[in-house]
């Protein structure tokens, strides 16, 4: 008899393991909360930026879970976990068994201590927004095009609270959209999750030369009809706040299931509870390690992992290497591994100038962590060389950050190959009057014809030719 | 007076002049649309060919005890041969002997094969080096479109389109002439893209140059399709109207972000972006793939991501826009018509299907259960080699096994164990060498026959000059060889009367060649088999729609780990052809031998230099070869020529489920400067 799993969530952990169990001899049922089906949630800031049309956001549909023999429940919400009989219930009662428990629930936006923020009816102000879920979303990108209505010829305003990853990226969408954005955030610099204070600075500078005003070591207090006031006194007048600091696991039905939960749900390197071994837990929920993480990589390779597990196959987590990358227009990050604490030798290359930080830390020859900033050259070779722990050189780590060196116009020495079709040299070229009569004797431009202007200059004009790369 | 005809080499099939009887001479052939007179110095350097010591006259046994050679009679040498075939057959059954045959025979040769096979000798256990050429393409084109030929349209159409991407292909170095079209398209203000681990020739002429890591084209084809959808630059109307399993293929992109692909492909996520911008806002896209994307273990699912590419922006079946592959070998495209491929009768028909089998049957004169079934794809039939359950005899034609091949210590192994190998070829190459007879054979412009270009033009190649005494045509082998086995069909001799038998039985095929004739070759300059353009209004399917068929990125069979540490491709080199058994030959095409390429980075980090020797070694086997230290490579991967014996000693045999192509393109591999361990 296969093994019935119930998934709680239905975000993109949740699609990964499904998508890894098609074929596996299991009764898959997915229970997801939003009423949509499962989605991209990683796109919606380039939604929201207006680069990614928002009907293309679906991982998988409703008739793909039906089609592989899954029962997909959208709008399903849960309202307790009951392990003794092995069944969740739903809040409408409804209750379903279990062999295996998989919770990826996600994590859930907190709201930050701001006075004002919820009115006294327990309804957010109108101007403030949450951005987690496409409805988040779909409600911010309304209120962009009616502000920008309202306002007519002024400039509409928003203050985005929270300088990670995500307050960058929207902040970004925002002010692509022409909106005048300001970004507060807490911490002394940007990104201070992901990367040190150099970098968070090159950020600043970037965002500011963008036309986003940024304000770090500085947290909002209050809000009212006039604006956001900072506790330096500052008071930003807006249109519009989107709150994106702040998200903790979510861990109630867990904690409340008794399961060990810490900042996350507790599990190990099989991504099962270290309390109940028939419930797991993957993505934004699970703490493996004493870690959480916020990224889809990581919950991709739990998902994948996880997927194993439940065919019965060894695998197991390890939670080495992430990688994320910022996706706005115009901002160019990406953060290898944890380059703040992880150990090892630094190699680093900052040029405030041209808006530039690149750190990579080395340990035993390999990158174990890097952040790039404002340059992202070479980023796929270093993410290669990360993700595959290759051992460099001594001189490699610096060289990688060094500009590539340009081939630099030289003349032909006399024996180097010009025409690789006929195998005609430079010398043989410049030996003819013209390139007729070079033709004629060399069959030089006769083949591909890539050398016609190499021969040209060589017979005719004195003057540099560029030496063909390799 | 001059013979029209065609150069020995690629699936270009360039059209060229001969004079001269003994040693013919080279001069252009103006008139010829394809080349126009142009010749890569191959072609030009092609009677090279001619006058060499090397060449065989006579056919030759060899003692398995001393190694010796003897030059024997014709009759000794197929009595030997017969003999050996029929004790393995009489051991084995009728799949006791094997036959191995090339894409670069012509398509009277690769008929009478495939018929000598399933004929006289009754064995299932034929297939080809084709196989390792455009096999993944073939079947991707057969799965989306019903129906496989290279190029869809004629090759200048390149010129007419605003964007070309060419996708593991470096045109420039492998078919030279052809980059002619991209200089005339970029003239025209249209745009070429390359996608290459290498920084080729090719790409010195693209305006978008994107490098992946080997293995990862088709990330990279998905990745662009998310990009489309998410743009809105799909064309739904075409979709809906001409195809079908779009709804599953846009889903599947879904999880497919710039960054993603970034992390996958070592492709920034910006250039990802610039390219899909490019594709989106062009009104004419064609993206033809090469052996770059096509020789992995996932080749065939890789041309199937790039087939929906063009799908999906509306392309296919569009003049001046669509898919194409391009084809390698000189006959790649008829070789794998007519019936010299394990699964295959004449006309591209399948040999499972009782309808085609019925047909070809009667054509043959023969029993349509008589008939064999399907039998190995060529690396698993040189694997099955001398086991108890494989073939212990085989007949080689215009192949040289032990350079081309895979994994070649392994296969080189396999058929030092057969009882009786039999290798027809103009001299001794490394595979003649390990055989037991050897058959001299014409060549090129000592004989006639057709081939299928790259375009699936059928050209002429005319005897030009006489064949020195003592050697034979391959087609005069397979006759005497059918003889002497007693068989009851026949088997024709001359190659125009051959190839209307091969009319007769690819008719109603979906590669008809029964309305195509030697004289109408010759007065149309090469005739299109089904068409000029296809698919402009239908695809070959019986609903007449395209098929998009959700492919997964799952990633080479070997990467690089702490033991291997960097990715291994292969490749040509403008001078020298397939596994080098001409060109090595020719005097005034140079021969430097086998090298490495690596990049600066990786150089430093071994303390190599330029010229030093360089020892590369995989789980399969070593090479060395003196290393070229070049800048145009990706920092993690090196790069080896296959013309020489080496390369494919080093390569993946890890196979396509579906075309049974080897991983040729990449695999992971260790560097050590000789001498310093």
């Amino acid at each position: 008899m296969a093994e019935r799993v119930v998934v709680v969530g239905g975000g993109m952990a949740a699609v990964r393991l499904a998508e890894q169990l098609v074929g596996a001899d299991v009764r898959l049922t997915v229970l997801a909360d939003e009423p949509h089906a499962p989605y991209n949630r990683i796109l919606l800031s380039a939604v929201l930026e207006g680069t990614h049309s928002a009907d293309a956001l679906t991982l998988r549909s409703p008739e793909w879970f039906a089609a592989q023999g899954f029962d997909l429940r959208l709008g399903a919400r849960v309202l307790e976990l009951d392990r003794d009989t092995r069944e969740v219930v739903l809040v409408d009662g409804e209750r379903i068994a279990y062999d295996r428990l998989v919770l990826a629930c996600g994590s859930i936006p907190t709201l930050p201590p701001i006075r004002g923020l919820v009115r006294r009816d327990g309804t957010l102000h109108p101007k403030v927004h949450p951005f987690r879920s496409l409805a988040d979303c779909r409600r911010l990108d309304k209120s962009v095009v009616e502000v920008r209505a309202q306002r007519a010829s002024k400039p509409s305003r928003a203050v985005v609270v929270g300088g990670g990853l995500l307050g960058l990226q929207v902040a970004r969408a925002l002010s692509v959209r022409g909106v005048l954005t300001e970004v507060v955030e807490g911490a002394d610099h940007l990104l201070a999750g992901q990367v040190g204070p150099a970098a968070g600075g090159v950020l600043a500078r970037d965002l500011r030369r963008l036309g986003t005003e940024v304000y770090t070591g500085a947290r909002a207090v209050r809000m009212t009809d006039d604006g956001v006031q900072l506790d330096n006194g500052a008071l930003l007048p807006t249109d519009l706040v989107v709150l994106t600091a702040g998200g903790r696991p979510s861990t109630a039905l867990a904690r409340r299931a008794g399961l060990m939960v810490g900042r996350g749900i507790v599990v190990d390197s099989t991504l099962t509870s270290v309390t109940d071994d028939r419930v797991h837990a993957i993505g934004d929920c699970a703490e493996h390690r004493r870690r959480t993480t916020g990224f889809v990589p990581p919950a991709w390779e739990q998902a994948e992992v996880l997927a194993r597990v439940l065919r019965g196959e060894e695998a197991a987590y390890d939670g080495l290497r992430s990688v994320a990358r910022l996706r706005a227009t115009g901002l160019e990050v990406a953060v290898l591994g944890d380059p703040r604490t992880a150990e090892g030798e630094v190699v680093e290359v900052t040029n405030p100038i041209a808006g530039s930080h690149r750190r990579l830390v080395v340990h035993g020859g390999r990158i174990v962590a890097a952040a790039l900033v404002g340059d992202l050259s070479r980023v796929g070779l270093i993410t290669q060389l990360y993700d595959r722990g290759t051992i460099l050189g001594p001189d490699e780590p610096g060289q990688l950050l060094l500009p590539e060196a340009a081939d630099a116009p030289t003349t032909l020495p006399d024996e180097a190959e010009v025409c690789a079709c006929a195998g005609v040299s430079a010398g043989e070229i410049r030996a003819c009057g013209t390139v007729a009569e070079c033709v004629d004797r060399t069959r030089a431009t006769t083949g591909c014809g890539g050398c016609a202007d190499a021969v040209r200059r060589l017979v005719g004009e004195v003057g540099p030719v560029r030496v063909p790369v390799g | 007076m001059a013979t029209e005809t065609h150069c020995p080499y690629c699936s270009l099939q360039c059209g060229m002049r001969l004079t001269g009887r003994r040693v013919p001479e080279v001069s252009a052939w103006e008139e010829f649309p394809v080349n126009a007179g142009a010749l890569c110095r191959k072609g030009w350097a092609a009677a090279g060919l001619y006058g060499g010591r090397e060449r065989l006259t006579s056919p030759l046994v060899r003692d398995r005890a001393t190694g010796e050679w003897a030059a024997v009679s014709w009759d000794d040498a197929l009595d030997r041969v017969a003999a050996g075939i029929r004790a393995a057959q009489a051991e084995k059954g009728p799949d006791g002997v094997a036959v191995f045959g090339g894409g670069g025979l012509t398509n009277e040769k690769a008929y009478a094969l495939g018929k000598l096979a399933r004929v006289a000798l009754g064995t299932s256990q034929i297939d080809y080096n084709g196989r390792w050429c455009m096999s993944s393409a073939a079947s991707a084109g057969i799965r989306a479109f019903g129906l496989d030929r290279g190029l869809p349209f004629p090759l200048a159409d390149v010129e007419e389109t605003d964007v070309l991407v060419l996708v593991g292909s470096n045109l420039a170095e492998t078919m030279p002439p052809a980059a002619r079209h991209l200089d005339r398209l970029r003239a025209r203000g249209g745009r070429v893209v390359v996608i290459d681990p290498r920084r080729t020739p090719t790409a010195d002429r693209a305006d978008l140059v994107l490098q992946p890591v080997p293995g990862t084209d088709l990330a990279l084809a998905l990745g662009l399709l998310h990009l489309l959808v998410a743009a809105g630059a799909v064309d739904e109307d075409y979709l809906a109207a001409r195809t079908t399993g779009w709804a599953q293929v846009k889903e599947s992109v879904a999880p497919w972000w710039p960054e993603r692909v970034e992390r996958v492909t070592g492709i920034e996520a910006a250039q990802v972006r610039e390219l899909a911008a490019v594709l989106a806002g062009s009104p004419r896209v064609m993206v033809l793939t090469a052996r770059g994307a096509e020789q992995h273990s996932t080749g065939s699912d890789t041309v199937l991501a790039w087939i929906n590419v063009a799908l999906a922006l509306g392309m296919v079946g569009t003049r001046g826009a669509g898919y194409g592959c391009l084809t390698g070998q000189g006959n790649g495209q008829g070789g794998r018509e007519h019936g010299q491929k394990a699964d295959q009768l004449p006309g591209y028909r399948r040999i499972d299907d009782p309808a085609a089998r019925a047909h070809v049957a009667g054509v043959w004169g023969v029993d349509p259960d008589s008939l064999p079934g399907p039998g190995r794809s060529a690396y698993e039939l040189l694997d099955a080699c001398g086991t108890d359950d494989g073939p212990s005899a085989m007949l080689v034609l215009g192949s040289n096994i032990v350079v081309s091949a895979p994994n070649a210590t392994q296969v080189t192994a396999r058929l030092e164990a057969l009882d009786l190998l039999v290798v027809c070829d103009v001299v001794m190459s490394e595979t003649a060498a390990i055989a037991d007879v050897v058959l001299p054979v014409t060549q090129w412009a000592e004989e006639t026959g057709t081939m299928t270009n790259l375009e699936g033009r059928v050209v002429l190649r005319q005897e030009a000059i006489t064949p020195p005494s003592g050697v034979r045509s391959d087609l005069e082998v397979i006759a005497a060889i059918a003889e002497r086995l007693g068989s009851t069909a026949t088997f024709a001799t001359d190659p125009e009367e051959v190839f209307a038998e091969l009319g007769r039985a690819s008719a109603g095929g979906p590669a008809d060649y029964s309305t195509i004739t030697y004289d109408r070759i010759r007065e149309e300059g090469g005739v299109f088999w089904g068409g000029e353009r296809l698919f402009a209004s239908s695809f070959n399917h019986p609903d007449g729609r395209a098929r998009m068929l959700t492919v997964e990125h799952r990633g080479a069979a070997e990467v690089p780990d702490d033991d291997y540490p960097v990715h291994l491709t292969t490749g040509r080199v403008l001078a020298q052809y397939q596994s080098g058994a001409q060109t090595r030959r020719v005097r005034d095409l140079p021969d430097d031998g086998p090298f490495v390429e690596l990049h600066p980075l990786l150089a430093g980090r071994l303390g190599l230099a330029t010229g030093e020797a360089v020892q590369v070694s995989t789980r399969r086997g070593t090479m060395t070869a003196s290393a070229r230290v070049v800048t145009t490579i990706r920092p993690d991967t090196v790069f080896v020529p296959f013309h020489w014996v080496g390369a494919n000693r080093l390569t993946n045999d890890a196979l396509d489920p579906a075309s049974r192509m080897p991983e040729f393109k990449v695999c992971a591999a260790r560097l050590a400067a000789v001498g310093r361990g």
